[in-house]
């Protein structure tokens, strides 16, 4: 049982491959006609990829655009699964990869609060016992019974930002949403992170931002390639990759 | 057994949908509500004078007899239609949230089944209206909607996990409905079939379901229990099989979508 909490995440030999269709036949009618034409390239996203993460880590994933940091993190979410290999993942999990998916623009910010908190598996209580706490990390205010068609987009990512952080998950995967809203809304995100992080929960963050990894991790993964190239204390692997790709 | 467990987590997503599908159907406009019992009326309209005028029959009281047929009918199209399209109504959250996807088929099928559980007072009022009493034969309502029920979750599971890859689905269905509205009997009695044809009907789950809700509402009789039992354990069939087919599909959706 206590390896079950020692290891939060276990990525076991992955490989992922995305079929890219150049020309792709949707129909019947163009698949019977044009069965030809149905070019595609496969693409090795992820090569052979393993790693364990703890619990308590919090771990960045840098890497180059198209390095298959995004594609290894929908795999821990369960999104999208591998061709081969295992991904284990221990714990309730959160993702926030695209921030207000699922909000319904006609209903209030209230509503959508129980919405969006339904979709990460909460229940009824779950979130009225939290919905207090919600509203008011995103200072919204009295806007939150208006409609969310009519907030701006910082007041949407806050909503967002706001149940996510909230639903008090062991595990919180994160895709480059930390620039959200103004540098105040930013900093205070970044104090809730270390705030979960002190709090022992496990975080993997996919970040361009090496400022922001290096504040917050104490581990980091470098993917190139799909392929980890470097696994390590975040100082030294942030290091190294400034060397080579710079 | 996995599958209980992750919807019972999800119950609160489950429900939310749900509300949020009969909530929502009506929303912008302006007969609201209603319109689940002025659509259906209009149709028995239409239907209650095109048929007696193209197939004779000395049916008495042709209109309930319709209307008992016609009203489950609709329900069971629409949840075959509708899960035609809800993984791609729903792409959007499916690509970028984990949550267990057969929530999506089980909030539809439930929705339309609360639907019809609203507009099986079409039936009531028809019946009464038609001063044919009630009797206590109408107990048998909550087994056949059940039976109805896991019916069209194993049929929306298969629907709705097969189009995601098979888009010509939803134009197939279409048709298939409207052939397989004539292989039940709906607008006309099975007594009037021609022997050589009841084999097809033998093999059309809905004929006896329907034939079942016409029992408890239009004939006062007693229904075909082995019958519908038979059917009860060919849907819970259906539903495992489509289960399964689900599960395998799913976790290319993300891709697909």
């Amino acid at each position: 049982m206590s390896n079950n909490t020692e290891k939060r995440i276990i990525v076991e030999n992955v490989y992922k491959t995305f079929d890219v269709y150049l020309d792709k036949a949707n129909s019947l009618k163009e698949k019977m006609l044009f069965w030809k034409r149905n070019r595609k390239e496969t693409r090795e996203v992820l090569k052979d990829v393993s790693l364990t993460i703890n619990n308590g880590e919090a771990v960045a994933l840098i890497g180059v655009n198209g390095s298959g940091k995004s594609t290894l993190l929908k795999l821990m979410t369960k999104i999208i699964y591998p061709n081969k290999g295992k991904v284990t993942t221990n714990g309730k999990l959160t993702s926030l990869l695209e921030l207000g998916a699922g909000f319904h623009p006609d209903f209030s910010g209230r509503e959508n609060i129980y919405f969006n908190a339904s979709i990460f598996g909460l229940t009824r209580k779950e979130i009225d016992s939290r919905i207090e706490k919600i509203i008011e990390f995103s200072e919204l205010g009295t806007y939150i019974d208006n409609p969310v068609r009519t907030y701006s987009s910082g007041m949407y990512m806050r909503l967002a930002f706001s149940v996510a952080i909230n639903v008090d998950a062991e595990i919180l995967l994160v895709d480059e949403i930390l620039s959200v809203g103004d540098q105040h809304f930013q900093e205070k995100c970044l104090n809730k992170m270390k705030e979960l992080k002190k709090e022992g929960k496990t975080m993997v963050f996919v970040t361009h931002s090496l400022e922001s990894a290096r504040n917050l991790c104490d581990r980091a993964i470098w993917l190139h390639k799909g392929v980890i190239k470097k696994d390590g204390e975040t100082k030294s692997v942030i290091d190294e990759y400034l060397k080579e790709t710079t | 057994m996995s599958i209980f467990k992750s919807v019972y987590d999800y119950r609160e997503l489950l429900k939310t949908s749900v509300t949020k599908d009969i909530g929502g159907k009506y929303k912008n406009s302006f007969l609201g509500v209603l319109w689940s019992f002025v659509n259906p009326l209009l149709q028995i309209i239409v239907y209650a004078i095109i048929f007696p005028l193209i197939m004779r029959n000395n049916i008495e009281n042709y209109v309930v007899f319709m209307v008992c047929g016609l009203i489950p009918w609709n329900y069971f199209s629409t949840v075959i239609n509708r899960a035609s399209f809800t993984m791609i109504e729903n792409g959007n959250i499916i690509k970028k949230v984990y949550f267990p996807r057969e929530i999506l088929p089980l909030s539809l099928v439930t929705s339309e089944s609360v639907t019809f559980l609203i507009s099986s007072i079409i039936i009531l009022g028809f019946v009464l209206g038609y001063g044919m009493g009630l009797s206590i034969f109408i107990l048998f309502y909550p087994m056949l909607l059940l039976i109805q029920y896991i019916l069209l979750l194993g049929i929306s599971l298969i629907v709705s996990s097969v189009t995601v890859y098979f888009r010509d689905l939803q134009h197939f269905l279409g048709v298939i409905l409207q052939l397989l509205f004539y292989a039940t009997p709906i607008v006309y009695s099975l007594d009037s079939i021609p022997q050589e044809f009841k084999w097809i009907f033998n093999f059309n789950p809905m004929t006896y379901i329907i034939q079942g809700y016409r029992d408890i509402f239009y004939y006062q009789q007693m229904p075909d229990i082995r019958g519908l039992l038979v059917i009860f354990g060919v849907a819970i069939l259906l539903c495992i099989i489509g289960y399964l087919i689900f599960n395998k599909l799913q976790k290319r959706f993300a891709e697909e979508l």
